[in-house]
């Protein structure tokens, strides 16, 4: 009965998807549209050379840049619904092909940010909760503060000059996807993560440590270690996992800034590249790529939401 | 206290781990062979650069730049044309040209470079790209061992300054086009690429010109200025083309060579001439051609990267630098002429009036180009101290905007005036009475009329002294007014030899780029 409910939750989840990925086209479509220029002349703009009209005027008509605003959005819509995404405006690539291409980077900067996220987030967190009001906490709780202070772009410039320019370990220019041209990227971005995942995993822990039930296995003799591992953290985790697939949805899409400073050739990098270049077929397919991790992690997390609490599978508030 | 070692180890494990990886870093592996590294922030599909093809759109800047393709003919820092695959060339009647080749060349994949060769490649030029069609105009080849004539369908005076540009790449044809890489003739050979990243090059053990210093050469696309800055200081890369201005300073030290030229790059406003804009008065044109501080801009907010512009094209070419006649900056003289025009400010605001008229300028310009938003700043910081109100439209809508005649007074842009070296292209594209940009309908009969003779005449000194006659008439007539002039640089470490900047911006990676 409950997988059936589940599975009836998710599918009419995914029937929301259908109005929100027209929705979300349109209105890309339409704020590139109103930003004004258009590939073609992006492009020869970036080289200062004037061209003959005639030229740039074929280049526009066979990228149908000539047509209207509503032309232009039902031809491409059209085509999308028939399986074809268009080639991008800027490389004459199959759009598809290139987004696949360059998602595995985007794919590997997410898992390895991630993972190190949790490796510094949990740790520091729980030892925050746990020498609450002490030194440590203190410390950590700085630390935390400054983390969440400081833009993406500023702790990617900073891990840049001290561990690439002065201390020369790391490259600060990525040479594909290996594991030594990702560790300044998921740095950058695990930086700040971290600082604010710290932060909640300390208030869950704060919270779930000061409930009657830890205070009763105490006084039963059971062990801190036990107390904290069997059951203070898996009632942590619940908040922990929400914070976690909203991430997910957000480093999936690629984290623009960081993987451009990198140079590092993932989705993210690509959106900005479109984006610049007014490349509409490409920044098409990566706001409908958005909208549907979105959607699908949101979805994900509510229906493991769903069976991780039993409060919430069986209908009451716990109390 | 068991769940405390567990934290600390847990911790310990995470932060080690990140560390040994940086510590295996090893970016200074060589395996004996002299190599560099160029990072480029230009090399990329966004500038029509997405491979080394000179055929396919603007990829020739790139063959030419990193030494796989050479044309017939080269520029020298002044603009000048020079032999190179061409060793001479005759101008038979208007239609004909007759070039002599270099008969000890052989492309990168073993042919020899003949007329048959050159025929072919330039047949397939100008079938596969437009632009050089339109500006080639040829009508037929003939090939005669290594004579080549070329058949114009109309008079072609700058025939071979367009033979220089770099879509003029002499390559084999026969050996294809496989990923966008072709056999040229130049000092290194493509071996492999992916656009957007990087293209890898190894040295041409056959060049004509002399073994080349380097075994390796790759170029990094960096499209972020602050990351090639960091990237050529922790010696990632070793050479620089296109950082942005703000990093300059780290570099200017013995710790690395800055090679900078002047380019014709100008930075220039043109006026509108429509009937209800303020810059259909003579006066007003004279009193902004004279309001315009171009040492300032130059010095103060460009940082000295620049050259201040007299006329349409900077020093060197023998039509180029102090020999036309500009207006210098000169506040009270402008005050003069307007008022002497009739606009007064009778209202004690600051801004001038006539007829009822405020003497507002509508000034479009555009952000794609970092000097013009600071031009447009800085001429309405000086433009106010005579009674003028600039208004600023800084638009990547520009090109539409400036379609509209009442929407702006002055359209201030960004454009390389001379690309081949000859005067023609500018005032066919931006001051005749038909020219494709006059969209201020800017009209002058004389200029008109000695552009006629220009696009019939061959002889270089004459054309010469047509174009500085045409650049004069411009001036006299406040139709533009030309700011400043881009100085180009290139940033490499100390122990990087000839690394150097040219007037064109072609020849990055020649036989002699070493590194010692």
């Amino acid at each position: 009965m409950g997988a059936i409910t589940s599975m009836n939750y998710a599918f009419k989840r995914l029937i929301q998807l259908i109005p929100i990925l027209f929705g979300i086209t349109f209105l890309s479509f339409l704020l590139m549209y109103m930003a004004g220029s258009d590939a073609v002349t992006e492009m020869y703009s970036n080289r200062g050379v004037e061209v003959a009209q005639e030229i740039i005027d074929e280049r526009k008509a066979a990228l149908g840049l000539n047509l209207s605003f509503g032309e232009q959005y039902i031809n491409w819509l059209w085509a999308m619904l028939h399986g074809d995404m268009g080639v991008s405006f800027v490389t004459g690539e199959n759009v598809l092909k290139a987004f696949l291409r360059k998602l595995p980077a985007t794919l590997m900067l997410t898992g390895l940010s991630i993972a190190l996220t949790l490796l510094i987030s949990l740790p520091c967190g729980i030892l925050a909760a746990i020498r609450h009001d002490r030194g440590i906490d203190l410390i950590l709780r700085f630390g935390s503060f400054m983390g969440n202070a400081m833009p993406n772009f500023f702790v990617a410039m900073l891990l840049m000059e001290f561990l690439g320019i002065q201390l020369g370990l790391l490259p600060v220019i990525s040479s594909g996807t290996d594991f030594e041209s990702a560790l300044l990227p998921t740095l950058t971005l695990a930086i700040a993560m971290s600082a604010k995942y710290m932060r909640q995993v300390r208030s869950a822990v704060l919270e779930e440590l000061g409930k009657d039930y830890v205070l009763g296995a105490k006084a039963r003799g059971i062990s801190d270690s036990v107390i904290l591992w069997k059951n203070v953290m898996k009632a942590a985790m619940l908040t922990i996992m929400t914070l976690l697939a909203l991430s997910i949805g957000s480093l999936l899409g690629g984290t623009a800034i960081v993987e451009s400073i990198f140079m590092w050739d993932g989705v993210g990098k690509l959106a900005v590249d479109a984006i610049n270049m007014r490349d509409y077929p490409m920044i098409q397919a990566y706001v409908m790529w958005m909208a549907i991790i979105y959607v699908l992690v949101n979805l994900v997390a509510d229906l493991l939401y769903h069976e991780l609490d039993p409060r919430i599978r069986l209908g009451v508030n716990g109390k | 206290m068991k769940w405390k070692k567990l934290l600390a180890a847990t911790l310990a494990l995470g932060i080690s781990a990140v560390v040994m990886a940086g510590c295996g870093s090893d970016k200074a592996a060589s395996n004996g062979e002299k190599a560099l590294v160029i990072g480029d922030t230009t090399f990329n599909s966004s500038n029509e650069e997405p491979d080394v093809n000179p055929h396919n759109a603007y990829a020739g800047w790139a063959c030419i730049r990193y030494g796989i393709g050479e044309t017939l003919i080269k520029y020298s820092d002044k603009m000048e044309l020079q032999p190179w695959l061409a060793t001479k060339w005759e101008n038979v009647d208007e239609f004909t040209w007759k070039f002599t080749l270099r008969d000890d060349v052989t492309f990168s994949s073993g042919r020899k470079m003949d007329a048959a060769a050159v025929k072919q490649c330039l047949e397939h030029l100008i079938a596969n790209n437009k632009r050089a069609a339109q500006d080639l105009k040829i009508a037929a080849i003939e090939a005669n061992g290594q004579e080549l004539i070329i058949k114009t369908t109309e008079p072609r005076p700058a025939l071979l300054n367009y033979l220089g540009d770099p879509y003029g790449c002499i390559i084999d044809v026969d050996a294809g086009f496989e990923q966008g890489i072709v056999a040229g003739t130049g000092p290194y050979i493509a071996t492999d690429i992916k656009t957007d990243d990087h293209l890898v090059l190894k040295k041409n053990e056959h060049y004509w010109g002399g073994t080349p210093k380097l075994d390796k050469i790759t170029i990094r696309t960096i499209t972020d200025g602050n990351t090639l800055s960091s990237a050529l200081q922790s010696g990632e890369v070793q050479a620089a083309y296109g950082m942005a201005y703000e990093s300059y300073p780290l570099f200017k030290n013995d710790k690395y060579n800055i090679s900078q030229i002047s380019t014709s790059r100008c930075f220039f406003g043109k006026m509108n001439f429509d009937p209800d804009s303020v810059c259909a008065d003579p006066a007003v044109r004279q009193a902004i051609a004279m309001g315009i501080d171009k040492e300032n801009f130059v010095a103060k907010l460009l940082d000295g990267n620049g050259f201040p512009a007299n006329g349409v094209f900077p020093a060197g070419p023998a039509f180029g630098g102090d020999k036309v006649k500009a207006e210098k900056f000169d506040l009270d003289g402008a005050k003069k002429v307007l008022e002497a025009a009739g606009w007064v400010d009778t209202d004690g605001d600051g801004i001038r009036e006539k007829n009822g008229k405020k003497l507002v300028i509508k000034w479009l310009t555009y952000p794609s180009r970092q000097e013009l938003p600071l031009l447009a700043e800085s001429a309405q910081a000086t433009l106010k101290e005579i009674g003028m109100q600039v208004e600023i439209n800084n638009t990547a809508d520009n090109n539409q905007v400036v379609k509209d005649t009442k929407a702006w007074d002055v359209y201030a842009m960004a454009n390389v005036q001379a690309p081949t070296g000859d005067p023609e292209y500018w005032f066919t594209v931006f001051a005749t009475s038909n020219a494709t940009k006059n969209q201020g309908k800017y009209r002058s009969a004389r200029l008109d009329a000695l552009e006629n003779q220009l696009s019939r005449e061959f002889d270089p000194a004459k054309r010469a002294q047509l174009a500085l006659d045409m650049q004069q008439v411009v001036l006299d007539d406040h139709a533009f007014v030309f700011c400043s002039f881009l100085k180009m640089s290139m940033i490499s470490k100390a122990n990087v030899k000839n690394y150097t900047s040219h007037a064109c911006d072609y020849y990055q990676v020649t036989a002699d780029l070493d590194v010692e």
